[in-house]
């Protein structure tokens, strides 16, 4: 994989280049952002074809509706992230997808994901997901709802029977537990 | 400051980065961070660490499929790009651009060329169709004239027929003092018995609808009834067999109600004529 030559672009650069059309632009968004996104986008569907497909659509959409992006609004990641989940989503579920695979559990469903793709892990990243791991459980499983499964607090509060309040601070506190280990 | 702080601490800001917040609040949220530099910060910072656990938890996707999504990409990039140059570059180029034309206005001429055809066998189908009804009517009136011709010929031929027969007797029967312009010719075969009028003879005053003339035939002074006919039309020919007789004196007409009388009215006779 490091063998491999790989654009990267500053985000300011990228999202320039983006905008003018630019064919470096194409290569650097895959190379920076394909495997991030495939991630998120295998919690959602574990069929590995159908989440490559996924993964395309979402390269495409972007490329197309880029110019619906505003960088006043946010990091280009964030509105990437969503484009792919909600394509994510709405191929979960869809009538043929649903016809062509059981759906697991929820909760089993993230921890058999986790298992099947620990060894694909990308190695740099190992020692922060050691840090991560020092989530709490209860942090994790909500942010893993919320981000990652499209759920909305409100019916994460419902699946985790938890109220409404504690989800909220769980999810705050969650994401501050990470912006400490990252900035660290 | 402390109402910042009290939004910051709120959640909503890991809300809206989750998306998973109303259009309202999220507009909200917007309108804030624009006043308010900490809690744009805030956002940032929500953004990088959301980043960084979705880079926690890459998973890279097989290495043919960087191709694949290039590609997809790629073509399309070639048609908002790639094409236009192309375009000018077609136009430099005068062979294609000629052999373009050309078939454009070979289809043309030919298009047009089919369209007059195709007018000029409509204008001279129309033409032969109503010469063809119009011979048809020609030919129509022809046949009928055959047929009539044909009739009065045969009918001249029965004429001629009773003159030529010797067995036959021709009568003139000449007009009375009440029609002196009457005049008749009848053939009486004495053999057969019978007793024709030649129809194209008979120039008989015209009658009304109530009257007949009926023909007698004068045996031994008295009269006997041969029959009644009509005024002919004009153009008839041919003849009209009436009763039989076996001797006759002479033939007159009178003119009789409808269906004749028994006896003659002998005033109202119009023609006479004796052997």
């Amino acid at each position: 994989m490091s063998s491999k030559r790989k654009i990267s672009l500053s985000e300011e650069e990228l999202v320039l280049a983006l905008r003018n059309r630019e064919k470096i632009a194409v290569e650097a968004l895959y190379d920076m952002y394909s495997a991030s996104l495939f991630g998120v986008i295998s919690r959602i569907i574990t069929d590995e074809a159908i989440a490559e497909d996924v993964l395309q659509e979402t390269f495409v959409k972007i490329w197309h509706s880029f110019s619906g992006y505003s960088a006043e609004k946010g990091r280009l990641f964030t509105w990437m992230v969503n484009i792919a989940r909600n394509l994510a989503i709405d191929k979960v579920r869809s009538k043929d997808f649903k016809n062509q695979s059981k759906n697991h559990e929820l909760e089993n469903n993230v921890t058999f994901i986790d298992e099947q793709r620990n060894t694909v892990y990308k190695p740099e990243l190992l020692g922060i997901r050691e840090l991560v791991s020092t989530l709490k459980p209860e942090q994790k499983s909500i942010l893993d709802l919320v981000y990652f499964k499209g759920y909305t607090h409100v019916e994460a509060a419902e699946e985790l029977g938890v109220p409404l309040g504690t989800i909220k601070t769980r999810l705050r506190m969650g994401i501050l537990q990470l912006r400490k280990h990252f900035n660290e | 400051m402390e109402n910042v702080k009290e939004y910051i601490e709120s959640g909503i800001l890991e809300l809206y980065v989750l998306g998973d917040i109303s259009a309202t609040e999220k507009a909200q949220v917007e309108e804030m961070a624009a006043k308010y530099p900490e809690i744009s910060a805030e956002i940032i910072e929500i953004e990088r660490s959301i980043e960084f656990y979705a880079e926690e938890h890459a998973v890279e996707p097989s290495e043919n499929l960087r191709a694949k999504v290039l590609n997809s990409l790629l073509v399309n990039l070639g048609d908002d790009n790639t094409f236009l140059k192309a375009k000018t570059h077609q136009d430099d180029d005068n062979v294609r651009s000629l052999s373009a034309a050309r078939v454009t206005s070979f289809y043309k001429y030919s298009f047009a060329a089919c369209l007059t055809l195709l007018l000029i066998s409509i204008y001279g189908l129309v033409n032969l169709y109503s010469k063809l009804q119009e011979s048809n009517t020609q030919l129509s009136a022809l046949q009928t004239d055959k047929v009539r011709i044909a009739n009065q010929v045969s009918l001249r031929d029965n004429e001629l027929q009773v003159y030529r027969d010797t067995a036959f007797k021709v009568l003139k029967l000449k007009g009375t003092a009440k029609a002196p312009a009457a005049a008749m010719v009848l053939a009486w075969n004495s053999i057969s018995k019978k007793v024709m009028v030649a129809v194209a003879s008979v120039k008989l005053p015209q009658h009304d609808e109530k009257h007949q003339y009926q023909l007698w035939a004068l045996v031994n002074g008295k009269p006997v009834d041969m029959g009644v006919f009509d005024q002919p039309k004009a153009d008839t020919v041919g003849v009209k067999e009436m009763k039989a007789i076996a001797s006759a004196q002479g033939f007159a007409v009178t003119l009789e109600p409808n269906g004749g009388s028994i006896n003659p009215s002998m005033d109202q006779m119009v023609v006479i004529g004796t052997f």
